[in-house]
């Protein structure tokens, strides 16, 4: 605004300026025609007397608006710099805050992170001496890490032998007449095979007093019906199995 | 109740009879053996084998004495793994990698006794030089 009116205000004085000078010209012509023609013209110089002065009060009115616009556009311009200042301070915060945000953003979900780990250990988690209970178990036997003096043709192995498993439950149920154990398909595998009927020492892999009170899961009897929903191959991998079926609970069947 | 008792005691029997089946699924040989009869191939089969998969949960998972038959229980479930039962080789590769396996803890025992014997052999004879040395 202080621009257009500087223009207008420059416009103004200029604009003034140039009916001085077409005023005094036509002073100076009137001049020089009175020095000329001994008439002179009336109230004709008086007129252009008295214009002249008005527009020289409006000249000096003009000028003196003019500087005061002046002085305005200047404290405008330092403000317009203060201005300036303000602005990149606050752009300066800004870039600050949209720092911390993203580094809290970071802590904030590395701590969810964290959190989820704890619980998924927390339900993992298995008392110490079970484990080192079990740990006695399975190297006692070098059911997992094998004896020192193994060498090859060592009859011992990682797995049951085929002593050991005629010689538990399964190796007996074979040798039974009847075939009414739940129609066991692995009591009918192995009494594919020769099984001699041994009554061989109880290896502690079928740990009947171990497993004193536990009970398997609950099935039905019949595996030939399809299990509900998926074919192993569609899957990418192996599910546990449902979870309703890790009761230890007995079931009358 | 001498019904429900009995159930209970069949059911006993049954959890050990599947105890032993489970384990004996680490034997390669055996594996090769139920291939070659065809069982591998039987839907039912198949399904039990789906459902032996409790052995995995921890409450179960401790009366086992041969863990390796989890593994094989899970590669079981695959059609792919089933199928390459039959072949005798299969069945061999398998016993050899498991043997290897099973021997991996005892070698690096044996390793390590080794490599402290040898640092302590090292240490022993500069010690009465230093001794000597200081006089």
């Amino acid at each position: 605004m202080a621009a257009a009116a500087e223009k207008s205000t420059k416009e103004r004085l200029l604009s003034v300026l140039d009916d001085l000078e077409v005023l005094s010209r036509e002073l100076i012509e009137m001049l020089a025609l009175a020095r000329n023609q001994k008439v002179p013209q009336p109230g004709e110089d008086t007129q252009i007397l008295e214009l002249l002065v008005q527009r020289d009060k409006e000249f000096q009115e003009l000028m003196e608006v003019a500087q005061q616009q002046g002085k305005i556009h200047q404290e405008m311009q330092l403000l317009e710099k203060e201005v300036e200042k303000r602005d990149s301070d606050i752009q300066q915060l800004q870039k600050q805050l949209k720092e911390a945000e993203h580094i809290l953003a970071t802590a904030v979900y590395q701590a969810k992170e964290k959190l989820a780990s704890i619980e998924k250990a927390k339900k993992g988690s298995v008392s110490s001496e079970e484990i080192i209970k079990y740990a006695h178990r399975i190297s006692a036997s070098n059911a997992v890490c094998a004896p020192l003096n193994w060498v090859p043709g060592d009859p011992r192995r990682p797995y049951p032998t085929d002593l050991e498993m005629r010689s538990g439950i399964l190796g007996h149920m074979a040798n039974l007449p009847s075939n009414g154990v739940n129609g066991h398909l692995p009591g009918d595998a192995l009494a594919a095979g020769r099984l001699p009927d041994i009554l061989t020492p109880h290896y502690p892999w079928q740990s009947s007093d171990v497993s004193a009170g536990m009970l398997p899961p609950h099935h039905g009897n019949d595996f030939s019906l399809e299990p509900p929903g998926h074919n192993k191959e569609n899957e990418d991998d192996v599910e546990a199995m449902s979870t309703d079926s890790s009761s230890s609970s007995s079931d009358s069947d | 109740i001498a019904g429900v008792a009995k159930s209970e005691v069949q059911a006993r029997h049954r959890f050990q009879a599947e105890l032993e089946f489970v384990q004996c699924l680490a034997n390669p040989y055996y594996l090769n053996f139920l291939a070659q009869r065809g069982f591998l191939k039987e839907r039912p089969f198949i399904n039990y084998l789906k459902y032996l998969l409790y052995w995995k949960e921890p409450e179960y998972s401790k009366f086992l004495k041969y863990p390796h038959c989890l593994h094989m229980l899970e590669l079981l479930q695959y059609e792919h793994f089933r199928k390459e039962q039959v072949n005798a080789q299969c069945a061999k590769f398998i016993d050899e990698q498991q043997l290897l396996h099973w021997q991996h803890y005892s070698r690096k025992r044996t390793r390590l006794q080794q490599a402290l014997a040898e640092q302590q052999q090292a240490q022993q004879p500069p010690q009465p030089h230093g001794n000597a040395a200081a006089k």
